[in-house]
């Protein structure tokens, strides 16, 4: 995807952003758009694929969409505590750190699961072949509450024993699967922790990028980053309209496109199990004090 | 090889013209480049600041956070936007030294050592445009609410200003090159015209001599007051020189009737000396007319001295007749040559010496005249110059291309004073005659050669080389 593209999907992103703003909005106004709040992480090239769920939405339940997005996952979960948004695409990780405020309202599917890995890449150049080839690298995570950009490799490291604070020479935070594969293609770092469903999206969307990096570890399975709701809000009818719009993808046109590129099979409603392997996770970082 | 300073003026002074020319279109090109590269440091120095500015203000925040790849992203959209004097690369290197952020991290990772990037780059205010540099390194201090927290480095790409004084400098050399072309020719063909009259009157002048003559009054360039007065004192010494020439030959022709005259009392002696005898014996034929032997004997005398009488009067009319140059010489000439001079030296009890080697045909195409004329002249003045019972001589030699004519006498050889008559072409000096001047015309106007020399016997003698196959134009004498 070129860059004049990110480009308009974010001047399209801010200016719904500011027509939020100025219109004002009301909790159970049925006709007010549903709010859903993004970040990077996830859609940072892909404008199109909003417009064309927008549509669908409108299509299916006679309500606008309106895409807020945000840098990091803490401003998208804050906008979400306090109201602001009716929903957020979030991974596990965040939806586990608020359990009683937050809940899954949908699971993606992706090639007919709804789970994803995460991985660690490398440049293609280099010829290191496990994680502990990267001692002393430089190090791109995506953002720090991101389970595959980030918790994931730092419980393997605890794993490993090793302390993820001294591990790699540098680390910094990209707030972008994307960002990572770049910043790993460019040599701005020499590893990377990435989303393995947005690795592979991009290595179709954009192979020119992928082409100059190389998978270096796989994760275990985990839990496919979910649609999020605030718990209080699980009987709305924003709640409601946003399930119609998930789970009837494959009654549009529009949806079955925005699967189409997304890449996705579809959505599913989550099962009690789905994010444990995530706070399996969470625990050895949280045992490790 | 001609120095450039000795061709001719109508060249030197437009070559000059051309190269003055030359010079100022030098000079020109290398006024405008040096106004171009002032001007493209100032444009370069505002875009720089302008970009410094711009990105020190995004990035101050960003460093202060420690935002790796923000700093990146936006140091890596800086230079990617292209255009003129582009930033191409960027790094930033904090207070340690240490590169904080590179778009080229491949040569300058986060965290390695960034002195060589501030060793290689200058302060933006210290920008200075080196015209083989397609790559200007500059640098300056990012600060963040007043305290300096890195330097931030960026090349730019100044290939297309480097390309655009490439241009400037080809059109400048092409322009100024046509131009002083155009005026150098220019001002040659204008030189030229002004100075026409000049290389007319020098030609004219090269040919002096020869074929000068004065310029008519309607070629006398009159617009130029200056080079109509050198015209018309050119004209003026043209006529000074035809009324030289003409008083010469006047004198020339005067000197030959001198030369006679002086000849004449001796020659009147000549023939009044038979005379006697002659009358005598026709006063012995009246007397005696029966007397065979005496009649027979008387005729005889009378045969003698009237052939005597009419040798003398032969030569005395060859010598002054004008038409004898297209006449070849022969040894007659020799003959009466030494009947005409005999007297003079007997007459003043000298002693002449005669030798002559020449038997017809013996001189190819040399004129009788003009050498009749030379051989008397200089035994003349030979006798006139030497004392009584002295000894003067000719000697003639007849060689196959050369004749070599042999003057000498027992003097003390030709004075000082004449010898310029004789030897150059230096105007005569007043007073005395022109017979040497005459002889010395008459040897060039043969293309021969005269000079001093002495005999084998040590005696002064004046000898005269004629070419005997060339027969040049013969004025006559």
């Amino acid at each position: 995807m070129s860059r004049r593209h990110e480009l308009k999907r974010r001047a399209v992103l801010a200016s719904l952003t500011a027509g939020l703003a100025l219109t004002g909005t009301a909790w159970g106004d049925q006709e007010s758009p549903l709010r859903l709040g993004l970040t990077p992480v996830f859609l940072d090239n892909e404008w199109q694929v909003l417009e064309t769920l927008r549509r669908h939405c409108i299509e299916l339940t006679g309500r606008d969409l309106e895409f807020v997005q945000r840098r990091t996952y803490k401003e998208v979960v804050a906008l979400l505590l306090i109201g602001e948004l009716d929903a957020a695409w979030l991974c596990g990780y965040p939806l586990l750190q608020h359990p009683d405020r937050l809940e899954a309202l949908a699971i993606p599917v992706w090639q007919g699961q709804p789970r994803y890995q995460a991985y660690i890449i490398a440049g293609d150049d280099r010829s290191v072949q496990s994680i502990d080839d990267l001692r002393g690298d430089i190090h791109a995570y995506s953002d720090p509450d991101s389970n595959s950009g980030h918790l994931v490799t730092v419980a393997e490291l605890l794993a490993m024993g090793e302390r993820p604070e001294s591990f790699f020479g540098t680390t910094f935070f990209t707030f972008g699967h994307r960002n990572v594969v770049r910043a790993v293609s460019r040599r701005l770092a020499g590893s990377g922790s990435v989303d393995g469903y947005v690795y592979d999206a991009l290595s179709v969307a954009e192979p020119n990028l992928v082409s100059r990096t190389r998978i270096l570890w796989r994760s275990d399975w985990h839990g496919f980053p979910p649609f999020v709701i605030p718990t209080e809000r699980r009987h709305s009818t924003a709640s409601a309209a946003l399930s119609q719009a998930l789970f009837g993808m494959a009654s549009t046109e529009a949806g079955r496109d925005a699967l189409r590129q997304l890449q996705l099979d579809g959505f599913q409603p989550p099962r009690p199990d789905s994010f444990d392997s995530i706070a399996a996770l969470m625990n050895r970082v949280a045992d490790r004090g | 090889m001609a120095s450039p300073l000795t061709l001719p003026l109508s060249l030197r002074v437009p070559l000059i013209v051309a190269g003055l020319m030359v010079l100022m279109g030098i000079i020109a090109s290398q006024l405008v480049m040096t106004s171009l590269v002032r001007s493209q440091e100032r444009q370069l120095a505002d875009l720089a600041r302008s970009e410094f500015a711009a990105l020190s203000t995004t990035l101050a925040p960003l460093i202060q956070r420690q935002d790796i790849w923000e700093i990146f992203d936006v140091l890596d959209r800086a230079t990617e936007r292209g255009g003129g004097f582009a930033s191409i690369r960027a790094s930033l290197v904090d207070g340690r030294g240490q590169v904080l952020v590179s778009t080229r991290p491949d040569r300058h990772p986060i965290g390695s050592g960034g002195m060589d990037l501030i060793d290689a780059s200058v302060p933006v205010d210290a920008l200075s445009y080196d015209s083989a540099q397609e790559v200007i390194s500059l640098r300056e201090v990012v600060s963040y609410q007043g305290r300096p927290i890195a330097q931030l480095v960026i090349d730019f790409d100044a290939s297309t200003l480097v390309a655009e004084r490439r241009r400037t400098w080809f059109w400048l050399i092409v322009g100024n090159a046509a131009a002083t072309g155009i005026l150098a020719l220019a001002g040659y063909l204008l030189i030229r015209r002004v100075l026409a009259p000049i290389g007319r009157l020098s030609r004219e002048m090269s040919e002096a001599g020869a074929t000068s003559r004065a310029f008519p009054d309607s070629s006398i360039p009159r617009r130029d007051p200056e080079l109509a007065n050198l015209y018309r004192t050119y004209n003026a010494m043209i006529r000074a020189v035809e009324d030289r020439s003409m008083t010469e030959r006047r004198l020339a022709e005067r000197e030959r009737f001198v030369s006679l005259g002086r000849l004449a009392g001796t020659l009147a002696h000549e023939i009044n000396n038979p005379l006697g005898g002659l009358l005598n014996s026709v006063d012995t034929i009246r007397r005696y007319p029966d007397r065979k032997d005496a009649v027979l004997k008387s005729a005889d005398i009378l045969d003698r001295g009237l052939k005597q009488m009419r040798d003398v009067a032969r030569s005395t009319l060859s010598l002054h007749r004008n038409d004898q140059s297209a006449i070849p010489l022969t040894a007659a000439d020799f003959e009466d040559l030494h009947l005409l001079i005999r007297p003079e030296v007997e007459r003043k009890a000298q002693e002449l010496h005669w030798d002559v080697e020449a038997s017809d045909p013996c001189c190819g195409d040399l004129p009788s005249g003009p050498v009749r004329q030379i051989v008397l002249n200089l035994l003349l003045n030979a006798s006139g110059a030497s004392e009584p019972c002295a000894a003067l001589g000719l000697k003639v030699r007849a060689g196959d291309e050369t004749m070599h004519l042999t003057v000498w006498d027992s003097g003390p050889g030709l004075p000082l004073h004449l010898r310029p008559r004789l030897l150059s072409d230096a105007p005569v000096e007043p007073g005395g005659g022109l017979g040497l001047r005459l002889v010395r015309d008459l040897v060039r106007s043969m293309n021969g050669d005269v000079s001093l020399s002495q005999t084998e016997e040590g005696r002064n003698a004046i000898a005269v080389s004629l070419p005997m196959k060339h027969t040049p134009e013969i004025e006559d004498a």
